[in-house]
């Protein structure tokens, strides 16, 4: 066990944010760069930065083990950057790079679930052995073939400028508050040593004393350098430097490109803390010093703002992290406010009045009101791209263990949805993922070519708005489901709850769906351990969705999630049984209706039911369901509510209807979870304008 | 979430010091209230405030002693009737009926009383452990007794009130 060192803690969110967007930042670039098999000179760098920044931070934090590691593999591309060429098998450097990255993960993991400071230091020699061997073959071939030294880095690749023997000092600022201003200044200079001939700053002890922070963030940081071939590309580093927030020139080298940068304080695009600034700067600063890009700076121009859109899952500008926490309290205080403000405006001692101005500001508080909800909604809405882009990691990992050759799709990972739904689909989306590429997806290729279709399978992950639900699909162009596999495996595993002949196809796919079923005779190392799709289908429904699979025997197999938008409000519909009001979702309601005795049927157990346009619907007496005293028990008095959900429907008989109405929807009081009342049919319960409570129906478990 | 000296209080008692009798400190606050004839109380640090009788929506399928819900201040509140907790006979809610808002836990529940007594002090020498019998049914949610005078108040046991046993 090793301990936090203490007076760390503070800063220990902030590394993590910090360090986990690197290390997504870092998957990304390895996926994009291995599909093109090439690593270009930006991304080696951008490798470099970042194995460089995780080093400076995890030896601040006392993580040493990672910064170690960190070390290591900064070394191996240390050796990448100087000879881009010296990679002619890529593939052992990116496994090697995910298996840093990963080892990283799990340790920030272990960190961030610590108990008082105290964690498991995870050993990582053996990785830093492979990386060392790595090294080592690595310059082997770079003394190889010495003699094209650095020939791919735009450093060397730019014509050199002439400049002055003059040297040029800047004085940097960095970001207001972004803290450990010392070692992001130690980091500055150990990024543009590498380009420098000459380097001074002051202060000069930013390295072990923390103090200098205080002297850096009021008189800024000093830095004197004589480039080694150009001023422009070294100050371009220093701008997109991470948290840099301005920079200025102040005595320049006599040399014509720095006279093109203002001599005033140049602001910086405003970086997301962690996030990279370079791509994001890129373009800006590009037009700043065009002999650099000479090459082909439109190109590059643009190629590096495809990337900083490829990264725009994590990047937005002008972003601020709040906690979770105090949205959810600015969003119950929303909630509150609605509910408060119909109690104002249908206060019963209103009733009567003619208070014309009193309505006028009623209808401008409630379109205000009606705002403010909007946009503490959107808050919380995030976009799927996060989840979505992690998957694309699993596939990879995939693809090569299980040597299937798959395209993997993605499409609309810019569709949003609820902070906390996005959490919880997480995990259902990876066990998808892997079931589609291990069993989805033909083992031998063979097969697919005597199906017709192509040797490479595909994956798509897609997302889509529809009506208040967000519609998340998993498809693969596999083997499908065979039916009478998955209905012997039920029958053995004793699953079945009607005749097997009742069951239609669609029924027997969702088998797969109920615990306790696998049909995987091999459990693999990514699926088939017989829990698993019953978790998944778990998880969807905790967020308040669904699950069906669509599949056909020989063409492939597609999950289809549908996700509410949000669970905090709903459109309801207000209705009366007895003395309790409940909600039913409007989205489920089909029609509302009064019964004529025609068409009402009962069969031989004199179970209800009822003849709407031809089609028979069971009928469901609130009243008994819920042990309600009530004056209407005749079905021609009261009101029918035609709901469905999942291609199920059914009547609801209730007393009378009430009206449309949003509400707020609020969980049962934790001291009820004991009782099994969301079983019974309800959801939660919500408080009415006039301050009593309804409950609101959950017609899917009424249904079912 | 008894106060540590009260329970140090009641073991002694429990092993016979008499020594607490003599010292007789205060040891903290004590809500007290009535059901029928007898004097309960619950510790201050537990009460979150007392409200009169509200409409309660009713729930379906939970126990009978759970008289449903109602909002305080837009916070959903369960409703425990003590009297049929403790399976007494239900009586008729009059105006001197209360809602008692108890916490414990993070878990937040009213309970219906007769009517509310006072607020007063636990002395240490006043403490006395419960009987070892289980022959009285409302034993089981009292944790010690208090006397004063003439009158026994039964302190109640806020967390096996909430608990599952039924």
């Amino acid at each position: 066990m090793a301990r936090i060192e203490p007076g760390m803690e503070a800063m220990l969110d902030m590394y993590f944010y910090e360090t986990n967007s690197l290390l997504e930042q870092l998957d990304e670039i390895l996926l994009r760069t291995e599909q093109a098999n090439c690593f270009d000179s930006e991304d080696i760098k951008e490798i470099f930065r970042i194995m460089h920044t995780i080093k400076g931070s995890s030896a601040m934090m006392g993580f040493d083990n990672l910064s170690v590691l960190a070390h290591k593999a900064e070394d191996m591309f240390f050796v990448i950057r100087e000879n881009p060429d010296v990679i002619t098998d890529v593939s052992f450097v990116y496994d090697l790079v995910f298996q840093v990255s990963d080892s990283y993960k799990a340790q920030i993991e272990a960190i961030q679930n610590h108990v008082d400071g105290e964690y498991e230091s995870m050993d990582f020699t053996d990785l830093i052995n492979k990386l060392l061997k790595a090294r080592d073959v690595l310059l082997g071939e770079t003394s190889a073939d010495a003699v094209a030294p650095a020939a791919g880095t735009p450093a060397a690749a730019a014509p050199a400028v002439e400049t002055d023997s003059d040297k040029t000092t800047v004085k940097v600022f960095f970001e207001d508050g972004c803290q450990m201003e010392n070692l992001r200044a130690f980091l500055l200079i150990n990024t543009i040593k590498e380009e420098c001939s000459f380097l001074e700053f002051t202060p000069s002890d930013v390295e072990t004393n923390p103090e200098t922070s205080k002297t850096i963030i009021d008189n800024g940081f000093l830095i004197t350098f004589k480039p080694l071939d150009n001023v422009d590309f070294v100050l371009k580093q220093i701008e997109n430097a991470l948290n840099v927030q301005s920079y200025e020139v102040v005595a320049a080298a006599t040399a014509a490109p720095a006279a093109e940068l203002p001599p005033e304080p140049k602001a910086v695009a405003p970086a997301p803390v962690a996030a990279s600034s370079a791509p994001v700067a890129a373009p800006v600063a590009a037009p700043a010093a065009p002999e650099v890009k000479e090459q082909s700076s439109v190109e590059k121009a643009q190629a590096a703002v495809e990337k900083a859109q490829a990264a725009s899952g994590m990047q937005k500008q002008n972003l601020i992290s709040v906690n979770l926490a105090k949205l959810d309290a600015l969003h119950d205080i929303v909630g509150e406010i609605i509910t408060t403000e119909s109690m104002v405006i249908s206060n019963p001692d209103l009733e009567g009045l003619e208070l014309e101005s009193f309505n006028k500001a009623a209808r401008q508080l409630r379109k205000l009101t009606s705002e403010l909800q909007d946009t503490v909604m959107s808050i919380r809405m995030v976009p799927l791209a996060g989840v979505f882009q992690k998957m694309n990691r699993i596939v990879r990992d995939m693809r090569k263990k299980l040597g299937k050759e798959v395209d993997f799709v993605i499409e609309g990972e810019e569709t949003e949805v609820d902070k906390s739904i996005v959490d919880s689909l997480q995990d259902p989306l990876m066990h998808l993922v892997r079931n589609c590429m291990d069993h989805g997806i033909e083992d031998d290729v063979q097969d697919r070519i005597n199906a017709g279709k192509p040797e490479k399978g595909t994956l798509k992950l897609s997302a889509q708005n529809a009506s208040g639900e967000v519609i998340i699909t998993v498809q693969d162009d596999g083997a499908g489901i065979d039916p009478e596999k998955i209905l012997a495996k039920a029958r053995k595993q004793g699953i079945l709850t009607k005749p097997e002949s009742e069951y239609s196809e669609k029924e027997i796919q969702n088998l797969i769906l109920l615990p306790g079923f696998s049909t995987n005779e091999q459990v693999t190392e990514f699926s088939g351990r017989g829990v698993g799709m019953d978790v998944v289908k778990a998880n969807v429904e905790k967020c308040g969705g669904t699950i069906v699979v669509d599949s056909k025997k020989g063409s492939g197999t597609a999950f289809i999630i549908k996700i509410p938008l949000t669970l905090a409000i709903i459109d309801g519909m207000e209705i009366t049984c007895g003395d309790l009001v409940f909600t039913v979702p409007i989205a489920t309601i089909k029609e509302s209706f009064k019964a004529e005795a025609s068409q009402i049927i009962r069969d031989t157990t004199n179970n209800e039911m009822i003849m709407i346009r031809g089609v028979c619907y069971p009928i469901l007496r609130l009243h008994e369901k819920f042990g309600i005293e009530t004056k209407v028990t005749d079905l021609e008095e009261g009101i029918l509510l035609l709901v469905e959900t999942d291609n199920k429907s059914m009547c609801i008989f209730a007393d009378k209807l009430i009206g449309e109405q949003q509400v707020v929807v609020k969980p049962f009081p934790k001291y009820l979870a004991r009782y099994n009342i969301k079983g019974e049919g309800l959801s939660g319960c919500t408080i009415m304008g006039d301050g009593s409570i309804s409950l609101i129906i959950d017609t899917n478990t009424l249904i079912g | 979430m008894t106060y540590d000296v009260i329970k140090e209080a009641v073991a002694k008692q429990q092993s016979g010091d008499k020594k607490l009798s003599t010292e007789n400190r205060i040891l903290g606050k004590v809500m007290t209230f009535y059901i029928g004839d007898q004097i309960y109380g619950i510790e201050i640090q537990n009460v979150i405030e007392i409200i009169e009788m509200q409409p309660i929506t009713r729930i379906p399928h939970v126990p009978s002693f759970i008289k449903g819900i109602i909002n305080v201040r837009s916070k959903v509140v369960p409703i425990i009737d003590i009297r049929t907790r403790f399976g007494k006979e239900e009586i008729p809610y009059t105006s001197r009926t209360c809602t008692i808002i108890l916490t414990m836990d993070d878990i937040t529940v009213g309970i219906i009383v007769d009517r509310v007594a006072d607020v007063e002090d636990i002395h240490s020498g006043d403490i006395s452990a419960t009987p070892e019998s289980r022959a009285v049914n409302t034993n089981a949610f009292i944790q010690y007794m208090i006397r004063s005078g003439e009158d026994v108040k039964m302190i109640l046991d806020v967390e096996k009130l909430l608990g599952d046993e039924v």
